[in-house]
């Protein structure tokens, strides 16, 4: 599988997309493009293999939010800087359940960071927050997101990552490259 | 008894199969222009114009699909200095990062807890995390 990741297009196909979870199928087949296009909630990236370029086999959709400051407690205001925290939210992320195992999932985070490491660069960004699944938690786990407390236990748990963390991760990978 | 009149038999004629017309490309090019091609060319060790324009043209296509995905084309020195192509006429192929805002529904304590990490040290990147940013 040659697979590419790029902005959803009107004419993919996306009926057809069935990732196990019908909340992420629905919002794929009736939300996503109205949403990214129409009304402006949510920008959707979705994995496609060159063989079949129009087939959607996993997608992830981002967003920019953000905290004001006087929200926060003020304990830890004084650590924060004097403005509303901006964020990016990974708001879905899915993989067709026919080519699950394949890393695909892997590869839609791969390129959600990288995509949130641009918007950090060109209009600022904090973290990325994304409402994970409890039984989903551990995988975003793997790649460095945090448990926030709080979420209530019928709700998705909320999870963090720092962008410098991010940053520290490419820098990482400059190292290795040296080294090599 | 055969006729007195030869009769030519029609014979079918192959279809002519259409073939793929090849394009003319002619540039008026300043002299300075003209020598660097003629410099790139003897440096390539190429002869044709037609080899010089498919190579130009490939990587540009391969440029172009790069920037349409977001990518940035960067030469990296032996030392490890990186320098970004910055070429006007391809940024406007790239794709724009401005994502929508939206609200977040926040309890009390989930942004305690926001806060207390948004003001703390970065944690490490995790084995995943990194082999995600080298993909």
């Amino acid at each position: 599988m040659a697979v590419t990741i790029r902005r959803l297009e009107e004419s993919d196909e996306v009926e057809g997309f069935d990732c196990g979870d019908e909340p992420l199928n629905n919002y794929l087949t009736r939300h996503a493009w109205t949403n990214q296009q129409k009304v402006s909630i949510g920008v959707t990236y979705a994995a496609v293999d060159e063989s079949a370029p129009r087939t959607v086999l996993g997608y992830f959709t981002l967003a920019t939010s953000s905290v004001p400051r006087e929200r926060f407690p003020k304990k830890f205001v004084r650590g924060l800087p004097p403005y509303d925290l901006p964020l990016i939210l990974l708001a879905r992320l899915a993989v067709d359940k026919r080519f699950s195992g394949r890393g695909l999932g892997h590869a839609l985070l791969s390129e959600a960071l990288k995509i949130t490491l641009r918007v950090a660069d060109e209009v600022g960004c904090r973290c990325i927050v994304t409402d994970a699944y409890p039984d989903k938690a551990g995988w975003y786990a793997r790649y460095g997101f945090l448990p926030l407390e709080g979420t209530a236990a019928t709700s998705p748990q909320k999870m963090f990552l720092d962008v410098r963390t991010i940053r520290r991760a490419l820098s990482s990978e400059s190292s290795s490259a040296e080294r090599k | 008894m055969p006729p007195a009149v030869k009769s030519k038999k029609a014979v079918a004629l192959p279809a002519k199969v259409p073939t793929a017309r090849k394009s003319k490309f002619q540039a008026d090019l300043a002299p300075s222009e003209d020598s660097m091609v003629r410099i790139l060319k003897t440096e390539l060790q190429m002869t044709s114009n037609t080899d010089f324009l498919t190579d130009a043209l490939a990587l540009l296509r391969w440029a172009v699909s790069e920037r349409k995905r977001g990518h940035h084309i960067v030469s990296e020195s032996s030392t490890g200095e990186r320098k970004i192509l910055l070429f006007p006429r391809l940024e406007r192929v790239a794709p724009e990062v401005t994502l929508p805002h939206v609200d977040i529904q926040w309890t009390d304590k989930e942004l305690e807890s926001l806060a207390e990490l948004a003001s703390g040290q970065p944690a490490n990147p995790t084995d995943a995390l990194i082999r995600a940013m080298r993909q």
